[in-house]
């Protein structure tokens, strides 16, 4: 079924141009000939207003293999579903960048750190935002 | 069964729905079963069924209900356990009148004394979903839901009946439907409208998108739960297969839609699926979890045997499949009287794990104190050089410490006394009597277990002796004590080796010692009874070997039920306690 996986990566770009969350960044990255890779997009998560992560521009890629959305792009939780949307999916990952799923932690370091010494874990945390303030976006 | 292409058709959304799909056994509820038929009649027709002990299939398909959809090899012949009793001893003298006793049949069909009191059935594939569907429909006569959705209460509540009508009737049955994850029937459902009943022929023709795929599709080819969420047929097929092939769900299937937590009915999804394969997959799962689900059904877990128990109460009882397997109906380990589940889980998992290799690493070498490499000592003095060779460093293997001061009074460690040394020492002495206490046990349990696999072997050298031993005048009905030995043989070794986990985390205590007066008693006495069956025979000593034999193996059935019946009364009286920390 490769076909749907294009035709859904195209419908979702279309929606994604149409309307997307407020400084959320998603885009197919391009291949050396200049035509689009629609499995290969790269995207950038704004840290929400009021919480450590604010002001922080987070990148993240998504690879997306031949029979999505089947399978989930690559990075994805367990709980998948086809008909989640990639804006879903980006509003997902900053709700969760503020509230780490402590069952089921994804990075050694950082959770042992949430776990055992916050005050230390919110310094990294606003670290990160100021570190990731001024990437440069090019669109 | 009729098999379909599926290829052309799956990719196909035009494709029409083909009515013989639907005749799958899940959602049977119609005039087979008679929903006021007493449970009793049922059970007289098994009775039945062993009356006549033909073993064919020729009376199961009067219950399959699945005509059209082979799901399970066939079995049949649903029996209690007097009746399945009954049934193999006369098998076994049909065999026996040919003049080719088969022993290995009747060995593997061990007679473990089975609980008169403990009530059960075994059932074949067929009568398991004949089973699950009578649940259905003995729950549904008082609920009065659609099948599909009482299965699906049914498994949210483990299949506990009681349990689900007491929720059910208990009040809050919107809280009920939610936990449950269906969409509630009571409710008027909104999302409803627009569907088959009112739609019109422009609305037919209207398109929809699909948000899966974002193709273009009529009305007739998208699908939805009551959820109300709609996605292509194609899409559902593709979703459903993912999920029953790659992920093994059934029963626990949720709608394509994000963050909708309501179930995939089987209705739906026997409805929307096409390929055979996947189908007969997504009935086994559901079969799988209906057994596995449900306190009072475990599977045979004898190698190919696709047989459940269904007992009447759960307990660690031993139960008798068709195929002859005898297991504990709590754990499914074979008959493991007088160990109980937890101990015996505690042990097996022991024995397979590999503690106690690091338990032997600690028990029989030593760490170089300056580069910490693991060293065994295989003889020699105690001045040891490391033969890292970017350590290099001398010790001394009593105290560990540096080689220098023992000077030349290598034999004589004059640090043996400190506390350092003591305390390593003592460590070190003491993971070396927890090892040896396992192999200890280990060993014991091993050697019977060895045993027992040999027992084919014993059967047909058996078998040999008693076809030389009525070329020695003696009749065959007076040889057949030897068959009767094997089985006490075997018998025995069984309990033997279970008695050496129970023994492994029992607490010395009084009766403790009486256990192993009675455990060495029946080891020496099964190792005589071994002994004498692999002796020769000859005309001579024929009577003579009969008398012995006959004793012996009389003296050991006695001897184990002496042993189980104080391990029991124990049970009863608390004689016994625990080393939990082993």
């Amino acid at each position: 079924m490769s076909g749907i996986a294009i035709g859904r990566l195209t419908e979702e770009r279309k929606a994604w141009r149409k309307d997307h969350p407020f400084g959320f960044i998603a885009k197919p990255t391009k291949n050396p000939d200049g035509t689009l890779n629609l499995l290969n997009w790269e995207c950038f998560i704004p840290g929400k207003k009021g919480t450590n992560w604010d002001g922080g521009l987070f990148k993240l890629r998504m690879l997306f293999k031949e029979d999505y959305p089947s399978s989930p792009p690559k990075y994805e939780d367990k709980d998948w579903r086809p008909a989640i949307t990639i804006k879903q999916i980006l509003l997902g990952i900053q709700e969760l960048l503020n509230e780490p799923n402590i069952k089921d932690p994804a990075q050694a370091e950082a959770y042992t750190a949430f776990m055992q010494n916050r005050t230390e874990y919110d310094r990294r945390v606003k670290e990160q935002a100021i570190k990731f303030s001024n990437v440069q976006v090019t669109e | 069964m009729e098999k379909r292409s599926t290829k052309a058709s799956s990719n196909d959304p035009k494709h029409k729905h083909d009515p013989d799909d639907e005749d799958f056994y899940l959602n049977n509820d119609d005039d087979e079963y008679d929903d006021d038929e007493d449970d009793d009649n049922d059970y007289d027709d098994y009775m039945d069924d062993t009356d006549d002990l033909e073993y064919t299939s020729s009376n199961a398909s009067k219950y399959d209900p699945t005509p059209s959809v082979e799901i399970f090899t066939s079995q049949n012949s649903t029996v209690t356990p007097n009746s399945s009793y009954a049934s193999t001893s006369l098998k076994n003298l049909s065999q026996s009148t040919t003049n080719q006793p088969d022993l290995s049949k009747s060995l593997t069909k061990r007679n473990i004394e089975l609980d008169e009191e403990f009530k059960y059935e075994v059932l074949s594939p067929d009568k398991i979903v004949q089973y699950m569907t009578e649940c259905i429909a003995d729950v549904n006569s008082v609920l009065e839901l659609t099948p599909t959705i009482t299965r699906t209460l049914l498994h949210h509540f483990k299949w506990d009946k009681e349990k689900l009508m007491e929720r059910f009737y208990d009040g809050d049955q919107d809280r009920l439907f939610r936990e449950a994850h269906i969409v509630s029937p009571f409710r008027p459902n909104t999302y409803k409208r627009t569907t088959s009943s009112q739609s019109t022929r422009s609305s037919r023709l209207k398109e929809f998108c699909c948000e899966i795929c974002f193709m273009q599709y009529t009305e007739d080819n998208m699908s939805g739960l009551e959820c109300g969420h709609k996605f292509c047929k194609p899409c559902w097929r593709e979703y459903l297969t993912t999920k029953i092939m790659d992920e093994g769900m059934g029963q626990t299937i949720s709608c394509a839609a994000h963050k909708c937590d309501i179930l995939v009915d089987d209705t739906s999804v026997m409805t929307l699926l096409q390929d055979p394969i996947v189908k007969i997959k997504y009935q086994h799962l559901i079969t799988n979890s209906f057994v596995e689900c449900n306190r009072l059904m475990r599977w045979c877990p004898a190698p190919n045997c696709s047989n459940a128990i269904k007992a009447q109460y759960f307990d660690a009882q031993p139960v008798k499949c068709d195929c002859g397997h005898v297991f504990c109906f709590s754990c499914g380990e074979l008959w493991h009287d007088p160990v109980k589940c937890k101990w015996l889980k505690k042990w097996i998992k022991k024995c397979d794990d590999d503690s106690e290799t690091s338990n032997w690493i600690a028990a029989n070498t030593k760490e170089c104190p300056k580069c910490q490499v693991t060293i065994e000592k295989n003889g020699g003095c105690n001045h040891m050089i490391c033969k890292n060779q970017a350590c290099r460093s001398e010790f001394c293997w009593v105290c560990l410490g540096p080689w220098e001061p023992h000077g030349s009074s290598w034999y004589n460690c004059n640090r043996f006394n400190e506390d350092d040394a003591k305390k390593a020492r003592d460590a070190q002495e003491k993971s070396r009597h927890a090892l040896q206490r396992y192999l200890h046990y280990c060993n014991r349990y091993m050697n019977h277990h060895q045993s027992l696999k040999l027992e084919q072997k014993l059967t047909a050298s058996i078998r040999e002796k008693m076809e030389e031993m009525q070329q020695h005048n003696m009749s065959w009905i007076e040889v057949q004590f030897l068959r009767k030995a094997v089985e006490v043989l075997c018998q025995c070794r069984q309990t033997l080796m279970y008695t050496y986990a129970f023994a492994f985390y029992l607490k010395r205590n009084n009766h403790s010692i009486i256990f192993e007066d009675n455990q060495a008693d029946l080891e020496i006495a099964v190792e005589k009874l071994s002994g004498y069956l692999e002796r020769e025979i000859t005309s001579d000593n024929a009577v003579e070997t009969k008398q012995k034999v006959q004793d012996k193996y009389r003296y050991c059935e006695q001897r184990r039920k002496v042993l189980l019946d104080h391990v029991h009364e124990g049970y009863d009286k608390d004689y016994w306690e625990y080393q939990e920390d082993l």
